[in-house]
């Protein structure tokens, strides 16, 4: 016979009906967050919405003409190309960064910690001005090379924490010293120990990184601009351009974006079990 | 009279029953304990005690007054938690002044009170700290502290020392009921740890499974357990298994042993005979026979706890524990025959559990 | 001694944190720092000066200070309010399946900030936008001309939509970490729920509140493809004035950009300073 509850004796909360005032904050929240996302879903199979409250008719010929634009493919690609490389570049930078730190060099890890916070408090656009300030000697001058290097500055919050968080979880400390004991050197312990069980954690890295490098726009566009077309870039074009198109390529970023957060979602529920515990910060 | 009295006492949590059928009263000024294992309903109607759970059915009384209906913050009940639960962003004394200050009392007696009860938890010097500056037995005295501070009717605890380390249990509860006994305060106090209910209370009602079991003195309890349950939970007993046979024995698989209780028992009623392992002697040699169960076996193991020795014995296949003080016996070692001996009146017979 | 603490502090160690140190030296401090140095210095005599900060005297940037602040300041305000009611709303949500729905949306859509945003704005109240059409035919009002969503309300109207949802993700934890053991000893001890609130409750609250303004401050402050979508060359922001600067579209000294920068990174510092503090502060009550 064993109580229900998390806590012995504590009443659980079965068939309480939320208050009117918490349906009504919520409805107006809803209502403020999926409003404008909805519309421009719809706008983009829209053909005439301008004198109405819905649409006037229905069509998919924007999205066919979106597709068709010569540089769709082009900067989906760039982007693509960005996202990963950014990847890449972080988990190189960053994954052994943050191991040497929790098992050898434990005194650093506020400094890191520091380090890790700089990016938030640095606009995109100033990054932009002290690269392209700096670096203004081709061929590094307004290169992509450039513009990774200021992406993966601007995104490496979102890799560390979730691998950091992953490292404590396992105690690396611990199994670096099992490891080691056995007979593997540092290499082995990393490749073979470390990173398989913190997965999750550098999946779920990955994954932030891939969606906020995706939608990125203003280092692209300060750094580069043109010379290497990201999506973002193209779809700001066309919003000067062409309204219906550019909902098209507004919905397939919404559409990517919350499709990443599912997988990010997913991901995180296979790594650790903490239903209660998801009420986090990020 | 009763002081604290309840009565009927039910509740269930979603078609599971938690409490069932509790009827306990409580005298004025001392310090009854719930004990019992995880799940059996001694936080759940200490909660219900202090106005936290709502009952089924059933009543409350305290000091005559029935209070089942009563808010918590109307009840006039001091509560200590496990898990402390002081307020952070108050001072110490901020926090053991905050009954008296919703008792809207003079500033000037609230100073006086609080320091009176820091005095008494011997924690005066720690009035300007901050809860996170101090230790969990420094912040449990601190909880104590303020709820005694507003001279509650009751007081209750909910396993106030689960969460500290061994030593600072012992010196705690200790003080806990020296503070008890001064103040002559009706005190509840809840807890899994037998040695700490054993040690502090002058009543103690076992429970299990949502109902009581046994309620008694420390001494009661541990000596004339009324229930299976009570018998193996509280302290250690070896348990032989037999039937009643005539009105002194009891026939087991492998040995008879003379007891001294089968009243009430039918002939041929499947028992279980308790042994307390103190109560057993050993001797190297065969004793005369005296009136006294004597059954051979050889020593397992050998466990040294200091004032006690346990040794575990092969009792013809059963395995038994008999606990010996090293002045009262000869060297034992490893593998050697020996004879153990106990009396009839150190058996007790009980009905099999069937749960 | 442990094996791998054997050599802690030696070179090697510190050997193997290098090609991180590099690359941060190299993308970002470095980098600020002349950035720093370029808005002091005079680039044709070499000489120190603070003449740049003083070019920022005029009209232009004054303004674009003005905006910035005045748009995050009122942004973070509304944001905090509204956002911790709601993460209220969504902490004493009975069913823990729509919670977690809630907080999905929230981390989802505190992430839509750019230019889809700016233009899905423009979807709803753009001069043909659902609610302005709305507005028009079932309560004959004109929300044009005196409303335009390429101004100062607009830009905070779509601010506002990211900055709601990371209040929320912010505050829930803080709920979080107010402890039902607080409530009852309190009860216990003859406090009413708003007593509790009142001594213990908002107090507790309190460094998270502070965080989220200032965050959110930050967050607005710093914000560049939103502003340039919808309002670019129609309002004055400093993140949009550095921007041109970079771009080359303005025919004037660099450094004058660079002492806009710097003046960015000051208050920026300043926020993410006071954030961090009263983090540190929440995380220890809630621990307690």
């Amino acid at each position: 016979m064993r109580n229900p509850t998390k806590k012995p004796g504590r009443e659980p909360n079965i068939k309480i009906r939320p208050a009117g005032w918490q349906m009504l904050s919520i409805a107006l929240f809803l209502f403020y967050m999926l409003l404008p996302i909805v519309s421009t879903y719809v706008f983009s199979v829209a053909t005439r919405w301008d004198r109405t409250i819905l649409p006037e008719g229905y069509t998919i010929e924007f999205y066919i003409r979106a597709f068709q634009t010569s540089y769709f493919v082009i900067t989906l690609r760039n982007s693509l190309i960005l996202s990963v490389a950014t990847i890449l570049v972080s988990l190189i930078v960053i994954v052994p960064t943050v191991y040497w730190v929790h098992t050898r060099l434990t005194g650093f890890k506020p400094f890191l910690d520091v380090l890790m916070i700089l990016p938030f408090g640095i606009p995109t656009v100033v990054l932009a001005l002290a690269l392209v300030q700096v670096y203004n000697v081709p061929p590094l001058a307004r290169s992509p090379i450039l513009l990774i290097g200021a992406v993966v500055v601007y995104s490496m919050p979102f890799m560390y924490r979730p691998v950091s968080n992953a490292l404590q979880a396992i105690d690396a400390l611990t199994l670096t010293e099992a490891g080691q004991s056995l007979g593997a050197n540092v290499f082995q312990v990393l490749s073979k120990i470390i990173i398989p069980n913190i997965l999750p954690g550098i999946l779920s890295g990955s994954l932030l990184v891939f969606s906020t490098v995706f939608a990125e726009y203003t280092l692209t566009s300060l750094i580069v601009g043109a010379r290497f077309k990201t999506f973002p870039l193209l779809l700001v074009e066309y919003t000067r351009i062409n309204g219906n198109i550019a909902a098209a390529f507004s919905v397939v970023s919404f559409t990517i974006a919350w499709m990443v957060s599912i997988l990010i979602l997913w991901v995180g529920s296979k790594g650790q079990d903490a239903p209660a515990e998801t009420i986090q910060a990020r | 009279m009763a002081y604290l009295d309840l009565k009927n006492v039910n509740k269930s949590f979603s078609g599971v029953v938690a409490v069932h059928d509790f009827n306990l009263e409580i005298d004025k000024g001392s310090l009854v304990s719930f004990l019992g294992p995880s799940g059996c309903g001694k936080t759940t109607t200490l909660r219900m005690i202090a106005g936290f759970g709502h009952l089924d059915q059933g009543t409350i009384e305290l000091d005559g007054n029935d209070i089942t209906t009563v808010p918590p913050n109307q009840r006039d009940i001091g509560m200590v938690f496990q898990a402390y639960a002081l307020f952070p962003n108050m001072t110490v004394r901020g926090n053991v002044a905050f009954g008296l200050l919703m008792k809207k009392m003079p500033k000037r007696e609230i100073d006086q009170r609080v320091d009176n009860v820091l005095e008494m938890v011997r924690l005066q010097d720690a009035a300007k700290r901050f809860p996170h500056q101090l230790s969990g037995g420094q912040q449990q005295r601190i909880a104590l502290a303020r709820a005694l501070a507003v001279q509650p009717r009751v007081l209750l605890l909910d396993e106030p020392l689960s969460a500290l380390d061994a030593e600072v249990r012992v010196v705690l509860r200790g003080e806990i009921r020296r503070i008890q006994s001064e103040l002559a305060i009706t005190t509840v106090y809840v807890t899994h740890d037998q040695e700490e209910a054993l040690s502090i209370s002058d009543k103690v009602v076992v429970m299990n499974k949502g109902i009581i079991e046994q309620v008694g003195t420390p001494e009661e309890i541990y000596r004339t357990p009324k229930t299976h349950f009570v018998a193996t939970f509280i302290g250690t007993a070896n348990q032989f298994l037999g039937k009643v046979s005539g009105i002194d024995t009891v026939i087991g698989d492998h040995f008879n042993l003379l007891v001294d209780g089968v009243q009430g028992f039918a002939d041929g009623k499947q028992v279980v005979v308790l042994v307390r392992p103190e109560t057993i002697h050993v001797e190297p040699e065969q004793p005369k026979q005296n009136g006294w169960n004597s059954i051979p076996g050889e020593v397992e193991t050998i466990t040294f706890h200091g004032a006690v020795t346990r040794l575990g014995v092969n009792l013809r296949g059963q395995r038994v524990v008999a606990d010996i003080t090293v002045a009262n016996t000869k060297p034992i070692s490893l593998n050697q025959k020996i004879w153990l001996l106990f009396p009839p009146d150190a058996c007790q017979v009980m009905d099999v559990d069937e749960g | 001694m442990p094996l791998s603490k054997r050599k802690t502090g030696q070179t090697s160690n510190w050997m193997r944190l290098l090609p991180f140190l590099l690359f941060c030296l190299a993308f970002e401090i470095v980098p600020i720092l002349f950035l720093v140095r370029g808005s002091i210095m005079d680039k044709t005599t070499g000489q120190l000066t603070i003449q740049h900060y003083l070019d920022l005297n005029h009209a232009l940037y004054i303004n674009s200070f003005l905006n910035s602040i005045k748009i995050s300041g009122l942004t973070a305000i509304v944001g905090v309010i509204f956002g911790t009611f709601i993460g209220y709303a969504i902490y004493r949500w009975p069913s823990t399946r729509i919670q977690h729905a809630l907080i999905t949306l929230s981390d989802v859509t505190t992430n839509f900030a750019g230019a889809p945003l700016a233009f899905a704005f423009v979807v709803i109240l753009g001069m043909n936008g659902v609610i302005t059409q709305f507005f028009l035919q079932y309560f004959h009002y004109e929300l044009y001309p005196t409303f335009s969503i390429y101004s100062f309300s607009g830009l905070t109207l779509a601010y506002i939509y990211f900055q709601l949802p990371l209040m929320v993700l912010l505050i829930l934890p803080a709920f979080a970490g107010i402890k039902k053991e607080w409530q009852e000893s309190a009860q216990s001890l003859g406090a009413t729920t708003f007593r509790f609130w009142w001594h213990i409750g908002i107090p507790v609250l309190m460094p998270s509140l502070i965080a989220g303004v200032t965050l959110l401050f930050a967050n607005a402050f710093g914000a560049y493809a939103t502003a340039y979508t919808l309002v670019e060359a129609r309002l004055s922001l400093v993140t949009l004035q550095i921007g041109y600067m970079i771009a080359g579209e303005v025919r004037k000294d660099p450094a004058v950009g660079m002492a806009m920068a710097v003046i960015s990174l000051l208050i920026m510092g300043l926020s993410i300073g006071i954030y961090q503090a009263a983090t540190i502060r929440a995380r220890r009550w809630s621990k307690s």
